[in-house]
């Protein structure tokens, strides 16, 4: 669809000085991105291959920091972790957000609707992290509420227990996510024409079935989106389980990105966590290619 | 038939206000535990009593206490600093870009396209112990301007991911005509293909903004001194379990420096739909 960069107008040719422009204006990003994102990682990948503990000169050690970190029981709960984040994070807050999106689209009053879901997003992580803290420590305020109201569960240790701990984080990192996933959502939704809904209506198509056959079709680049950018996201977890748990007990509800932290910085094993960086980036790279090409590949009708 | 539909109230309706209802309320109650407990005075504040507000006020004591433990006073005023200067200037370096991509059809545009985003592939703590270094030993560490580069270096990829979609919906032949009128390039970026896309800039600073205020992690990892820590690390830092801080200073310090977001994006809420629908829904392959 692009046309030749040699467009001759008005007998100008415009090819070399808008090339060495064009040049130009992309240099800031490429240099920017070459500088502070490209050359750290091939950094970390080099770093990978040394024993280093931040003083003196890093020593080669070929993939020992890789055999070490397939043998660390550690790394196996960490990765469990991970994937359990991925699949909780695809699971709650994309289909929480999608509900709440095709239950306030059109409405009246639906920017008010979800403001509630909103909110979150807009908090501050240390706000959160303190009152999932009190709200979730051992007898803590929903053990509390669990045993006012007579229900099952009081006696749940949700921040102790593995891997309950890392459902309790998931819950509360889609309470923050699931606003943002709905506002994305109702922007897909908007995009899909009355007309196609209507002809169904009249086809006597009940809400399910308008659900199923035409908005879920139509939905579906932006769901691609929605998931691709989930699935990218919770393969780097770190923040919320940094700011709940610091990764314990132990290190029991570690997520990769809080594992390598952890060897990086508070056992200043460089080389080890570079290797868990690595991995964790072939592993998100894996992941989002796969998940992209899949979509991609059986992509429907291009939707307007 | 429609008509009535609209007047009757429908079993359809009643579960899907009860559904809402549910989760509005679920969803409310952290927010409503951060508040009443940031205002709590500190003797009346213990994990027993989490649900019930207190009737004396004692918000301003625990923000004051909070402000002086950390001085947060200068925390929020680096925060903001990164928060507003970071994102503006990805965004513009990002729009550069996208612009040079589609208006100045920059030759393998889209293999430079592609070098530029998948910078937002790699994780972020995966950088974290090479920018610690390198910042160590170029003198970067613990500095502002190290903050405020790292930050422009990692909202970069999505700036020019949204500006280069928005771009490819302006029609070419504007370029052209102002082109044949003798406008520079310059003048054409910033006269013309920055104005018109307003909401999607607009939507982008907001979304970066939020961001970079949350940050957790390179606050943590290339700041030491309280000048240059942004707030939200330093009120980490008070959280931690030898700190000696009140839970409740803890909580007054998340809440007032979740106003600035908050009230942002509540203001911002319908700009941030039409940037996004313009930027992120037109993506022509």
């Amino acid at each position: 669809m692009r046309a030749p960069a040699t467009s001759v107008r008005g007998g100008r040719p415009t090819t070399i000085t808008s090339q060495a422009t064009a040049r130009m204006f992309v240099a800031p990003a490429v240099i920017v991105a070459a500088v502070l994102l490209y050359l750290p990682f091939l950094w970390a990948a080099l770093l990978s291959f040394t024993e280093y503990r931040g003083l003196g000169a890093p020593e080669f050690v070929g993939l020992d920091n890789y055999a070490a970190m397939f043998d660390d029981p550690n790394f196996t709960i960490s990765l469990r972790n991970t994937v359990i984040w991925v699949l909780g994070t695809i699971l709650v807050p994309v289909a929480l957000g999608l509900l709440i999106a095709v239950l306030t689209y059109n409405h009246r009053f639906g920017t008010w609707l979800r403001l509630p879901f909103l909110l979150p997003y807009a908090l501050s992580g240390v706000g959160i992290g303190v009152v999932f803290g009190f709200l979730l420590q051992t007898h803590g305020a929903i053990n509390q509420m669990l045993d006012f109201l007579g229900l099952p569960g009081a006696a749940t240790r949700f921040m102790i227990d593995a891997p309950i701990n890392t459902f309790t984080m998931i819950a509360a990192a889609s309470w923050q996510a699931v606003g943002v996933n709905a506002l994305l959502f109702v922007v897909g939704l908007q995009s899909i024409p009355k007309s196609a809904l209507e002809a169904a209506r009249m086809d006597g198509a009940g809400p399910w079935q308008l659900f199923r056959h035409i908005t879920w079709p139509l939905l579906r680049p932006l769901t691609t989106v929605v998931v691709g950018l989930s699935i990218v996201a919770s393969l780097k977890t770190f923040d919320i389980v940094w700011t709940m748990t610091e990764g314990g007990p132990g290190r029991r509800s570690e997520t990769l990105a809080v594992t390598m932290y952890r060897e990086t910085f508070s056992m200043q094993r460089f080389g080890m966590g570079a290797a868990i960086a690595v991995f964790l980036t072939a592993l998100t790279f894996i992941a989002a290619m796969t998940y992209l090409r899949r979509q991609l590949s059986e992509r429907p009708e291009k939707v307007r | 038939m429609t008509r009535a539909a609209g007047l009757v109230v429908r079993p359809g309706s009643i579960a899907k206000y009860t559904v809402l209802g549910v989760l509005s309320v679920l969803w409310l109650i952290p927010t409503y535990l951060l508040i009443i407990n940031a205002a709590k005075p500190l003797d009346e504040y213990s994990t027993a009593n989490a649900w019930v507000p207190s009737l004396r006020i004692g918000l301003f004591d625990n923000i004051a206490d909070a402000w002086g433990r950390v001085d947060l006073a200068s925390g929020a005023a680096s925060t903001l600093l990164y928060a507003t200067v970071a994102p503006a200037l990805a965004i513009l370096v990002g729009a550069a870009a996208g612009f040079a991509i589609i208006a100045l059809r920059l030759k393998y545009g889209f293999v430079w396209f592609m070098v530029i985003f998948a910078g937002t592939i790699v994780p972020l703590q995966m950088l974290l112990a090479p920018l610690f270094l390198g910042y160590a030993w170029t003198g970067m560490f613990d500095t502002r301007a190290g903050m405020i580069l790292i930050h422009l270096a990692l909202n970069v990829p999505f700036a020019t991911f949204v500006m280069r979609n928005f771009f490819t919906g302006v029609a070419y032949e504007m370029f052209e005509a102002a082109t044949m009128d003798g406008a520079h390039a310059l003048t054409i970026f910033f006269r013309i293909y920055l104005p018109l896309a307003k909401a999607a800039l607009g939507a982008i600073f907001i979304l970066q903004f939020v961001g970079v205020w949350n940050d957790l992690l390179m606050g943590l990892t290339l700041t030491q001194s309280s000048g240059v820590r942004p707030a939200m690390t330093a009120l980490v830092g008070l959280q931690g379990m030898y700190s000696g801080a009140a839970p409740t200073a803890v909580l007054a310090g998340g809440l007032i420096m979740s106003l600035p977001t908050i009230v942002l994006f509540l203001v911002a809420q319908r700009l941030f739909r039409q940037g996004l629908s313009l930027g992120q829904l037109r993506d022509t392959t």
